[in-house]
């Protein structure tokens, strides 16, 4: 008896366990089914925007992970989620489909591209959705016309910025270019134009900035411009070029703190070839010119300081050879016909500092003894002759019958002068 | 010397007599001379002051400036001329001991601009007598030939800088180069105050292209010369010395 219903105890033990089993297994069942039929229901209703980057993230964020193109080069559509978080968009919040707008469905609409410059041509059109202004100052640069003509090598906002690693370069608060940025801007203008940073960053500005971290020497960007970047290489840019330098080397608190002359505008623009070239400048900003500007002596992009004792324009035989660039007959007195920026003075060129005293006294001299003179003969005639005048009229008159001889016609002539004094 | 021609006028015979003031050779000399300064200052005076707007359309292309430039280097070169004439002309007669002496500075010039100042400013009645070229016309030849000469010196140098520092130094380049553009002011103010006034205001004088000047003005104006050459006696032969 006692085992019969200790069995009976077992058996529903084993039911109940049993039974609990089964409900868990068929709620397990039932809560996967439910999944899997919310999921695709509620995905059309989303906004792309609500896609997190994480979910992107989670194919994207695989390193390796390339698509071909149609030349079979491989796009790679990996990103490095840490490069586009410390990127100025990533730090902000900004969703990868926010940029990435015909995407945002999976599986990904087809995508094709001849090639992968194909692929960055057409996606870095997305720029523009929020910088269109920048987009625009762009379309005016020597960038986009090489483009235009086919040059698809030539630089567009990725190039300089990148896709996702986008730094920040401006300070949010004053607006002020970042002191790093200063060392940044040479850095990527160097991936194409390598050559000159290379002279860059020996000249006194480049090593400057990129020894010494000083913000205060121009970067690739103050001479160019940023986004509308001029082609250097008309004849308005050398024409307008000396206004660039001088941007800098006039303002006297910033050459104050370098020892540098802020007379270095006037006195070229007083000289021959700075007058030319001002002159052109302002009527026929397009002319060519073969007359010096700045850049012509200092050089362009390795421009040394002055007292460099190798290459520095103070050793008279430096500058001899810019003079002989267009002068090649000069000698080395040559280069003592240019002032060297000084303006005149007895301790700088003395003879001009002499003649410009002479002529200060000189011309005074002479208008005001000539005026003198002129003005006391003036005053005599007024005061003398217009009676004498009247008188010989009237004794012309009766006289000029009898002696019309010799009398006749210079009576006549002092009466024009009369009138005319 | 004296000629004499016929004038008809209100039908009546005058009889001017006119008398031999410059020869043919000084006559072109001069016609060249104010041709060239002409042009000269109007090519010179814009390029002076080329950053002035009446300047602007003057010189506002490449194209331009090297033309006015050229105009200017011509004329310079027709000015060089007549200098080198005036001078080889004037050392010709040097040597054949026929240099006429009338130009040359004498004391009396001096004494002759206090007297024509005393009589200008009301202290004497009586004009001073002159010779040939009186002090006006002598300091008018004197002060533009120093100007001249500066003015063809200093365009050489700065017209072949490349040769000429190779025997000056440098630094008179800019020197020169400021010498002759203001020279060339002193010149343009020189001739249209002093200058224009007397031979346009004072009188019109037109003996340096006719030849000649007529009696009255000879005797007006040159008194001394005029009796020099008719052989008269001076009205008051005391007031001034016969010229050499």
């Amino acid at each position: 008896m006692i085992f019969h219903r200790q069995s009976r105890r077992y058996t529903l033990l084993a039911a109940g366990v049993l039974f609990i089993l089964a409900f868990i297994a068929v709620s397990q069942v039932t809560l996967a089914g439910l999944s899997f039929q919310t999921e695709p229901a509620a995905t059309p209703t989303l906004s792309p925007l609500s896609i997190g980057n994480e979910t992107c993230l989670e194919c994207h964020g695989q390193p390796g992970l390339t698509m071909p193109m149609e030349n079979g080069d491989l796009l790679e559509v990996y990103v490095n989620p840490d490069d586009y978080n410390n990127s100025i968009h990533g730090e902000l919040g900004y969703a990868c489909v926010q940029c990435h707008r015909s995407v945002g469905e999976y599986p990904h609409p087809a995508y094709s591209a001849s090639d992968l410059r194909a692929a960055s041509l057409d996606l870095y059109q997305a720029c523009r959705g929020c910088h269109e202004q920048q987009y625009a100052l762009a379309q005016d640069s020597v960038h986009s016309r090489a483009l235009a003509e086919g040059k698809r090598e030539t630089a567009i906002c990725t190039d300089c910025h990148t896709a996702h690693a986008v730094r920040p370069l401006k300070d949010r608060t004053t607006g002020e270019l970042l002191v790093d940025a200063h060392v940044w801007i040479p850095q990527t203008c160097a991936q194409c134009h390598s050559a000159i940073y290379e002279k860059y960053q020996e000249s006194v500005h480049g090593s400057a900035l990129i020894e010494a971290g000083n913000p205060d020497v121009p970067t690739c960007i103050d001479c160019h411009g940023v986004h509308n970047i001029e082609d250097p290489t008309v004849a308005s840019f050398r024409l307008k070029s000396p206004q660039i330098c001088s941007k800098c080397h006039t303002d006297e608190e910033r050459m104050a703190k370098y020892g540098l002359s802020t007379d270095v505008l006037n006195t070229y623009v007083a000289d021959f070839h700075g007058t030319t070239v001002t002159l052109f400048e302002k009527i026929t900003p397009d002319a060519e010119t073969n007359k010096p500007v700045c850049y012509d002596c200092h050089s362009i992009h390795d421009i040394k300081a002055t007292d460099d004792p190798e290459r520095g324009l103070q050793v008279k035989e430096n500058l001899l050879i810019r003079c002989q660039l267009c002068h090649p007959d000069a000698t080395i007195n040559f280069p003592d016909s240019w002032l060297s920026h000084y303006i005149p003075s007895l301790e700088h060129n003395p003879v001009v500092y002499y003649v410009n005293q002479f002529y200060k006294f000189f011309i005074p001299g002479v208008v005001g003894s000539m005026v003198i003179l002129v003005a006391l003969d003036l005053n005599k005639r007024a005061r003398t002759r217009y009676p004498k005048i009247r008188k010989m009229e009237v004794t012309q008159e009766q006289v000029e019958p009898q002696q019309a001889e010799s009398v006749g016609e210079p009576a006549s002539e002092e009466d024009q002068h009369g009138s005319l004094s | 010397m004296s000629t004499t021609s016929n004038h008809s006028a209100n039908n009546r015979i005058g009889i001017i007599r006119t008398f031999h003031r410059f020869t043919v050779g000084q006559r072109w000399e001069h016609l060249l001379l104010m041709l060239s300064v002409i042009v000269l200052l109007l090519t010179g005076l814009p390029q002076k002051y080329r950053l002035a707007t009446w300047s602007h359309n003057l010189l506002s292309t490449p194209e331009r400036l090297q033309f006015v430039q050229q105009v200017h280097r011509i004329a310079a070169i027709v000015l060089t001329l007549v200098v080198i004439y005036h001078l080889a002309n004037a050392f010709y007669l040097l040597a054949r001991r026929n240099l006429p002496g009338d130009m040359l500075p004498t004391w009396k010039d001096i004494k002759d601009a206090w007297q024509m100042i005393k009589y200008l400013s009301f202290f004497n009645s009586k004009k001073p007598l002159f010779g040939k070229y009186n002090f006006e016309q002598k300091f008018t030849y004197w002060f533009m030939f120093f100007a001249i000469g500066i003015m063809v010196i200093t365009g050489f140098i700065i017209w072949f800088p490349e040769f000429f520092t190779r025997l000056l130094p440098g630094g008179i380049i800019p020197a020169t180069k400021l010498a002759h553009s203001t020279e060339a002011i002193v010149i343009g103010i020189f001739v249209f105050i002093w200058h224009v006034y007397h031979v346009h205001i004072e009188r019109l004088n037109l003996s340096i292209f006719t030849g000649w000047l007529n009696e009255n003005d000879m005797r007006t104006y040159h008194e001394l010369e005029y009796h020099h050459l008719t052989g008269e006696s001076s009205e008051n032969p005391d007031r001034g010395e016969s010229q050499g």
